[in-house]
Formats: structure tokens, C-alpha cells, sequence
């Protein structure tokens, strides 16, 4: 238990960090997903175009490969350091490469549950002179979210597991810290399953929470 | 109230509708009856721009809706329409339903938009059901909702795309109590229907259209005893 209860406050140092890029690319993730959908149903064809080439992008590389080649890539070849800072710039691409790549899979989640309302409810939306933009968001939206839930908390645990994909470009997260105390201790075992443990909890309240929003919003009584 | 010239619209080769004229008068009711794949439903989607002509000029509440210079939200605001399926709002109340329009679109204030909601969901017998949702409903009873969120908006002509057809037979007779109630106040209505008896009664004028043309109109009780063409007749003759 000895290097556990040690190196503790190192470990949880690195769990705040997970959490906070989790959240914060859970929510970019789905403003990025919704902007991303509406384009992807956009009557204007370029829109739909830049839209598709993006989750096409994101979907059919490495999270990983992203993330070395944005973080560590772009550096060499633009300023961005400079730009940004030196300590800044990676924290701000690590975030956004993140929340990029989780929001290719978002765009589907969202375009789908949008695709999935029934035709004539937008057509009685429209019946009522409704503009595009009320029909999506007081008629279509609300009506899609309930079912988005499950594939978005689907979504955002994984988000939460592929933050540990940020520990190779240098994120001080969970997983970067778990080396550290590793190479110090050598306590292999008991540390990575700690970790994984931590995971565990992170995601399993998670989906409990989520399990009490989909009662609550719960909309037709079926 | 509604002027028609040749209306056609087609879905890629398919032409549905192959030259439509006609018009309504003000607080007329015409009753638009033919078999299925006739053309009605499409006809009168057309008339609040559901569906956009393919050629052909429509004037309705004083718009022209085949103007692409027509702002179509504004015309929607003063053509109601009803569908077969009701298509309630599942996520909103009862009283939601029919307060949404008036206070989204014609940024009507709550209070106000709540009373005139409740007088209107008494005008259609739905007391107490304020804060129940649609899947709560009988149909007959969201089609009356589905009415009420129509006449909401405060429109000038309502239209009936089949009202009762997804209806069990013991409450389509509560639905069309309601449209009665509405053409005696003098309501402009187009109403495609197979319930001939509604036709008969209610009916200014019945429409007959075969294959994407009208191929008869008439008063109702003409139309229904003397029909001139053999495709009218042999129609009445399968329904009647």
C-alpha cells in the first residue's frame, strides 16, 4: 500500500487534469458535433461538403497520430509557439485536437437523432409558420436530444478513456503521471490498477447521471 | 380566397399534378374527394407551399405563394393546415401545442397566448387536458388539439389533408362536429375527405380529381345524384 498512499497527491494531480480536459472536450465536442450536423443537413452545398471532409478527417486517422501531428507537428513549421506560448500552445492543440476528433463522431450522433424525428413533425412546424431555425430548435432538437442521449454518454466516456491518449504529447494527465511514479517505484501493479480504478469511478458516475437525465427528460410516455 | 391556375407539379418524371385551376370564395367549404393517388393530398399541400409548384400560379389570403418574392412564413401564418397523422408536438403539453405558434412566431405574449389557447381548447371540448401530452390523447381528441393549434395562428383558410382517415370510426364523427362548428362561423376550408356524409352537409362545392386533374365540381348534392363524367360515376358508384 506503501507507494499508493505516497505518491497519491501526484496521481490525483493528474486526475484533476483528465477531468478537466474530459469536460472540457465533452463540451466542445458537442458544439462542434451540432454545428458540424447542421452543416452536414445544410440545403447549401459547400457546407455540407467542408462538413463531411471534416468527420471524414477525423474518422479515418489515429487519435494519436492527431495528436503528435497537430502538438507536435505544426511547431515545426508554424510559429504557433510563438502565437500562443511556448507552455500555452500544446495545452490549447491537445484540447482541441481532442475535441475535434470526438466531435467527428458527435456530428453522426447528432445528424442521425435530427434524421430520426418524424417528417411530419417538422411539417406541422412549418404549417404554424415556423422558420427553419424555430422548427430545429423548439420542435426537432428537443425531440432528437432524448434520443442522442445514450450514443452521447456513450460518446463522452469515451472522450474520458482517450484523454489517456494525451499523456504521449506530454498532457501531465492521469496516465503521465502513472509512468512517473512507476519509473520512481516500480510498483506496476498496484499503480495501474489504481489508475484504472480511478477510470472506472470517473466513467461509472458518469453513466449514472446519465441514466437520471434520460428519466428526466423523459418526453412521450412509451 | 384561393386562386389556382394551372398547377402542376411533378417528383422527378412522376407528374402528379397535371393542371389544376380553381378558386374559393371567401367562408366557402370545398370538400375535395378521389381515389387515392389522385393528386389531393399534393394539391393541397401545395397551397401552403409544403410542396413547391413545379409551374402554375397560386393566390391564397391575398399572397401569391408561387412569388418566390412571397415571404411563405407570413403567408403559412394565415393558412392553417391539418394533417392525417394530427403531427401534435410529443415533447410539448397540450396547451404548448397550441400556444408554441403564437408566442414563437408571432411573439405573443404568454399570458395572452395561454387564454386564447384555452378558449380555443374549450371550443373543441378539450377541458382539463391542458397539461397532458399528445400520447396521452385519443386520436380523435389530438386531431381537436391539432385544430385548435391551427386556429391558433389565426388564419383565414384552413386546410384538411384527410382529417379522419387515421381515426377509429366511433371518433370521427367528434372531429367533424368541430369542422361543422367552424365552416357555419364562416371559415374558408378545403377538406380532402372520404366521409361523403361531411361532403354532403357541410360541403359548398365537391371537388372530384382523377389522375392530377379535376375532372368534376359541383354542389354537392348534384355532384352526388347526377355526376356527368363516367370516372365521377363509377367512383360514387365504388363508395357510396
Amino acid at each position: 500500500m506503501d507507494p499508493i498512499r505516497q505518491n497519491l497527491p501526484v496521481l490525483l494531480d493528474g486526475l484533476r487534469l483528465t477531468i478537466q480536459y474530459s469536460i472540457v472536450a465533452i463540451i466542445l465536442m458537442v458544439v462542434i458535433g451540432l454545428v458540424a450536423a447542421l452543416m452536414r443537413l445544410s440545403a447549401v452545398a459547400p457546407l455540407r461538403w467542408i462538413a463531411t471532409a471534416y468527420v471524414e478527417i477525423f474518422r479515418s486517422t489515429p487519435l494519436l497520430v492527431q495528436l503528435f501531428f497537430i502538438v507536435l507537428g505544426l511547431p515545426a513549421i508554424l510559429p504557433v509557439n510563438h502565437w500562443f506560448g511556448q507552455l500555452t500552445y500544446p495545452i490549447l492543440a491537445a484540447a482541441l485536437t481532442l475535441s475535434l476528433n470526438e466531435g467527428a463522431y458527435v456530428t453522426e450522433i447528432i445528424r442521425a437523432g435530427i434524421l430520426g424525428v418524424d417528417r411530419g413533425q417538422k411539417e406541422a412546424a412549418q404549417s404554424i409558420a415556423m422558420n427553419g431555425f424555430q422548427t430545429m430548435r423548439y420542435i426537432v432538437l428537443p425531440q432528437a436530444f432524448k434520443r442522442m442521449i445514450p450514443p452521447l454518454v456513450n460518446q463522452a466516456a469515451q472522450t474520458i478513456k482517450d484523454t489517456s491518449l494525451l499523456a504521449p504529447v506530454g498532457i501531465a494527465e492521469l496516465v503521465y503521471k502513472g509512468e512517473i511514479v512507476i519509473a520512481e517505484t516500480f510498483a506496476s501493479f498496484a499503480i495501474w490498477g489504481l489508475i484504472a480504478a480511478l477510470y472506472f469511478v470517473l466513467i461509472f458516475s458518469l453513466s449514472k447521471f446519465s441514466s437520471y437525465l434520460e428519466r428526466r427528460l423523459q418526453v412521450d410516455k412509451r | 380566397m384561393i386562386n389556382v391556375k394551372d398547377l402542376h407539379k411533378s417528383f422527378g418524371h412522376n407528374e402528379i399534378l397535371k393542371g389544376i385551376s380553381t378558386h374559393v370564395a371567401e367562408k366557402e367549404v370545398v370538400v375535395i374527394i378521389g381515389p387515392s393517388g389522385s393528386g389531393k393530398s399534393t394539391f393541397l399541400r401545395c397551397l401552403n407551399g409544403l410542396e413547391t409548384a413545379t409551374s402554375g400560379e397560386i393566390e391564397i389570403a391575398g399572397m401569391t405563394l408561387t412569388d418566390p418574392k412571397t415571404n411563405i412564413h407570413l403567408l403559412r401564418q394565415h393558412v392553417g393546415m391539418v394533417f392525417q397523422q394530427f403531427n401534435l408536438f410529443k415533447h410539448l403539453t397540450i396547451l404548448e401545442n397550441v400556444t408554441i405558434g403564437p408566442r414563437k412566431v408571432k411573439k405573443i405574449a404568454p399570458a395572452e397566448a395561454n387564454r386564447v389557447a384555452r378558449e380555443l381548447l374549450a371550443k373543441v371540448g378539450l377541458v382539463g387536458k391542458e397539461a397532458s401530452y399528445p400520447d396521452e390523447l385519443s386520436g380523435g381528441q389530438q386531431q381537436r388539439v391539432a385544430i385548435a393549434r391551427s386556429l391558433a395562428m389565426g388564419p383565414n383558410v384552413m386546410l384538411f389533408d384527410e382529417p379522419t382517415s387515421a381515426l377509429d370510426p366511433e371518433m370521427v364523427g367528434e372531429v367533424l362536429q368541430v369542422m361543422k362548428t367552424l365552416a357555419i362561423e364562416g371559415m374558408t376550408m378545403m377538406v380532402v375527405t372520404h366521409e361523403m356524409g361531411f361532403a354532403r352537409e357541410v360541403g359548398h362545392r365537391v371537388i372530384f380529381m382523377d389522375d392530377g386533374l379535376i375532372v368534376e365540381e359541383g354542389a354537392p348534392q348534384a355532384l352526388f345524384s347526377y355526376p356527368q363524367r363516367n370516372r365521377t360515376k363509377s367512383f360514387l358508384a365504388k363508395i357510396l
